[in-house]
């Protein structure tokens, strides 16, 4: 009872933060220099143009007006129709996102099997050949700019070794060996980072759990070393599910980069050009979605983290 | 029957030759019958609309010109021919008449026969403020349109203005009579099936990936287009661009790298191509009514301390005539003489500061874009803020996006902006919308001289070309006098496409043009 009151607890604040966020939004895509009228009705439009095109779309309104009618939208599930490209919102958004998930769910478990197997292997051995290697791994992997390692493996896989298209995207339902191909090189760009991230954590956190007394305790115990090293391991996770957790959310961000050069139609694709054409309704859209994942994310990381610490859920 | 057993070795086996399997060539593991010709395009930027009265961006023309058609076409090479019209119009005498005799064998894509009907609703459509159309003001000075016969039509206009013909191209068409109160605005906008006469037919609009149309059975040209199907594709990313025409998922690239482009035309497998557009101008709006840019012999100062070669071979890689007067080089109507009196000249253009207001230099602020379009004009920038200061003058840099840098010249509030700056590629645009008053950007510039409205309006009235091209001289000499405008140069039109595309060739006006290629 006490864990679905505090999860209760956690739903709510989450959804008080999306509302903050979404005014924030609100605002800041509203205090521009300029109207979108000028990017639909472009340098030619008169003053009597640009205020006709404002008042037929409502941008003449309050903020606040404006807000609360586009809270009730978003609350019916229509997110409204853009007025620069005149589509749905919504299904917009439905299109690309698909897209933007396939690349980054694939690049997030790359980055957990990966990160989470290097770290654990480095810190089992601390100084063996795993550690070294790991460490000048991690380091290349922090420094390589995703947009270089992508525009380099366009290069390389594509133009050279024609292995994989250059870009572009295939659905899963075109069948799974194709779509992993045009998956392949933008998760794998977006994952390097995180990959790098995630070991260096969880190498970290291993080593300080396993130089701890309860493990000592239970070496001493007699136990046999896989099961030690799983118990550490179990007591390792919590602060490298919180990170995995965040970069999660990071991920969505960095594949606006991503996307942009291997030329995928997702979420980042469509929120740079509503960006450009101060498509103020998308953009909300798109980011009002991007702040939703990344509570989600965080909420779930909590979640988790009750489950595999004990003493979360006395505390909870 | 046979027993099918797996063992280890052939699990591994069976495993490798699926790994193998995922690494082939993508073009082998696609390969599928191709049942179609398709020719694939690509643009830089993403379109809003295919409706070309409603058109903003000269690289998505394309959407427009292929599902919409008009009375005459202002072509790839910059020549004026009939279209939909039998001839070029018969004009009146006193240049304000317009009759056209139309094709009787052109129809619709939805099957429907065009005639002098659809023309005059197209127009009255486009002419009604009501419907908003954003490049209505290009046409208002045509008053009345008169169908004569079902395929004879007539134009009048308040007052001669010869122009308006060059503009169809870019931002008119015609559609079916009933045809926008029946299907609406958003429907020309993204899905405008059925309502041109063009070679393509829209098929369908994947938002932020790529629009497609199909081949017009009906075409009233026999034998066009040569492909069955025209995917235009959008890839914002120079080098995904680039790499998509390399590894043959597409057929044409617009806008390759400037840097780049002389090196990727030589690759095997690749094709390219560029020409000077004639209305394709990066300018340098100089406010004229701020301080220190009121003085003319500051703003002649200016013209002649700016290398514009090296800026065309050096910055740009040879993608920009060098000029000084707003008329390209290659157009018939360039004044070579008035060029050369703001062309560069260190000596001059120190003489012309010390006879200015500002004789020891002044400080002054340079708007330009963030974002590039069409070129990108921050190196320019830099290098004409180093030429400048070999005179004296300090230039501060200030990067805008282009809606903030736009509406700053439109009001007038910036003391220079340099931005590229698309035409129709006819003589009068850039003079009239930047050099004359009540004009969208009359304030770039703050110029008004009655000498030179009365010789544009006295061109609007002309027909020929050999008066015209004195007309447009004189016009030149007075720029080169009073430098209203600072102009570096005109950009290239350049397309890079594979060896398996045919008949392509660049325009002039910049759109990629398709209705002629075969793949």
């Amino acid at each position: 009872m006490v864990l679905v009151r505090a999860v209760a607890g956690r739903v709510l604040a989450s959804l008080g933060t999306l509302l903050i966020v979404g005014l924030a939004l609100f605002v800041l895509t509203r205090s521009g220099p300029s109207s979108p009228a000028r990017i639909v009705l472009g340098v030619d439009a008169t003053v009597e143009q640009i205020r006709d095109f404002e008042r037929v779309n409502g941008l003449d309104r309050s903020l606040l007006a404006q807000y609360g009618d586009w809270l009730a939208q978003v609350a019916r599930g229509e997110f409204g129709r853009s007025f620069v490209t005149g589509r749905d919102v919504a299904a917009e958004i439905v299109n690309a996102l698909p897209v933007t998930l396939s690349i980054v769910l694939t690049a997030f478990a790359i980055a957990v099997v990966f990160g989470g197997a290097l770290g654990t292997a480095a810190a089992l051995r601390p100084g063996g050949v795993v550690d070294r290697l790991s460490r000048f791994g991690t380091v290349i992997g922090l420094s390589i700019p995703a947009f270089w390692l992508s525009i380099l493996m366009i290069r390389v896989f594509a133009v050279d070794l024609r292995w994989l298209p250059p870009g572009g995207y295939a659905p899963l339902s075109a069948g799974l060996v194709t779509h992993l191909q045009f998956v392949a090189m933008p998760a794998l760009s977006l994952a390097v980072y995180y990959v790098a991230v995630l070991a260096r954590m969880t190498q970290a956190s291993l080593q300080e759990t396993l130089r701890s007394d309860h493990v000592r305790t239970a070496r001493a115990m007699g136990l046999p070393r896989r099961k030690v090293v799983v118990y550490a391991l179990v007591n390792a996770l919590p602060p490298v599910v919180n990170l995995a957790a965040l970069s999660f959310g990071y991920m969505f961000g960095w594949a606006l980069i991503i996307e942009q050069v291997f030329n995928v139609p997702g979420l980042s694709r469509a929120l740079l050009n509503a960006i450009s054409q101060r498509d103020f309704l998308l953009l909300q859209g798109i980011v009002f979605l991007f702040t939703a994942v990344f509570i989600l994310a965080n909420l779930s990381a909590d979640l988790v983290n009750r489950l595999l610490d004990p003493r979360q859920r006395t505390a909870a | 029957m046979t027993e099918f057993t797996l063992d280890r070795r052939k699990f591994l086996a069976g495993g490798a030759a699926g790994g193998l399997a995922a690494l082939l060539p993508i073009d082998l593991l696609h390969a599928q019958p191709n049942n179609g010709k398709t020719l694939t395009v690509v643009l830089p930027s993403n379109p809003i609309t295919v409706d070309p009265i409603n058109q903003l961006n000269h690289d998505a023309m394309v959407l427009g010109q292929t599902v919409f058609e008009n009375l005459v076409e202002y072509d790839l090479d910059g020549v004026l021919k009939p279209q939909l019209a039998k001839a070029l119009p018969t004009i009146s005498a006193d240049k304000k008449t317009y009759v056209f005799e139309l094709r009787d064998d052109v129809t619709f894509q939805n099957g429907k026969k065009m005639t002098a009907e659809d023309v005059k609703y197209s127009f009255d459509y486009l002419l009604d403020a009501n419907n908003k159309a954003a490049r209505r003001s290009l046409f208002t000075r045509i008053t009345k349109v008169t169908v004569l016969e079902p395929y004879k039509v007539q134009f009048d206009l308040s007052e001669p203005y010869g122009p308006w013909l060059y503009f169809l191209t870019k931002y008119m068409g015609i559609f079916p009579v009933g045809s926008r109160q029946e299907h609406g605005d958003a429907y020309f906008k993204s899905s405008p099936k059925g309502v041109g006469t063009g070679f393509g037919i829209f098929e369908d609009w994947k938002p932020n990936d790529s629009i497609t149309f199909v081949k017009n059975p009906n075409y009233w040209r026999k034998g066009l287009p040569h492909w069955d199907r025209l995917v235009v594709k959008m890839i914002p990313e120079d080098a995904t661009r680039v790499a998509y025409l390399l590894t043959g998922q597409v057929d044409v690239i617009s806008a390759p790298p400037p840097r780049e482009f002389n090196k990727l035309k030589t690759l095997p497998g690749v094709t390219g191509a560029s020409r000077p557009t004639l209305g394709g101008a990066l300018l340098m709006y100089t406010n004229t009514l701020k301080p220190p840019l009121d003085d003319v012999n500051f703003r002649k100062a200016i013209a002649c301390a700016i290398d514009r070669k090296t800026i065309g071979d050096k910055v740009y890689y040879g993608l920009l005539d060098p000029s000084s007067v707003p008329a390209p080089p290659r157009g018939w109507w360039f004044n070579a003489a008035a060029d050369k009196e703001l062309g560069y000249d260190l000596e001059r253009a120190k003489a012309y500061l010390a006879k200015s207001k500002y004789p020891t230099g002044a400080e002054i602020d340079l708007s330009i874009q963030a974002e590039p379009y069409l070129l990108d004009t921050k190196d320019a920038a830099i290098f004409v803020q180093a030429q400048l200061a070999k005179i004296g003058i300090k230039v501060n840099l200030k990067v805008y996006e282009f809606s903030v840098l736009i509406q700053q010249a439109i009001r007038g509030e910036h003391q220079m902006a340099l931005q590229v700056f698309m035409s129709p590629g006819e003589p009068s645009y850039i003079l009239q919308v930047c050099l004359t008053p009540d004009q969208v950007l009359s304030k770039s510039t703050g110029y008004n001289n009655p000498e030179l409205n009365g010789l544009l309006a006295k061109a609007f009235a002309e027909t020929d070309q050999d008066k015209l091209k004195d007309i447009y001289g004189a016009i030149q000499t007075i720029v080169a006098r009073d430098a209203p405008i600072g102009v570096l140069g005109y950009v290239h039109a350049a397309n890079l496409w594979r060896p398996t595309v045919e008949n392509f060739k660049v325009n002039q006006g910049l759109t990629i043009s398709v209705g002629e290629v075969k793949v």
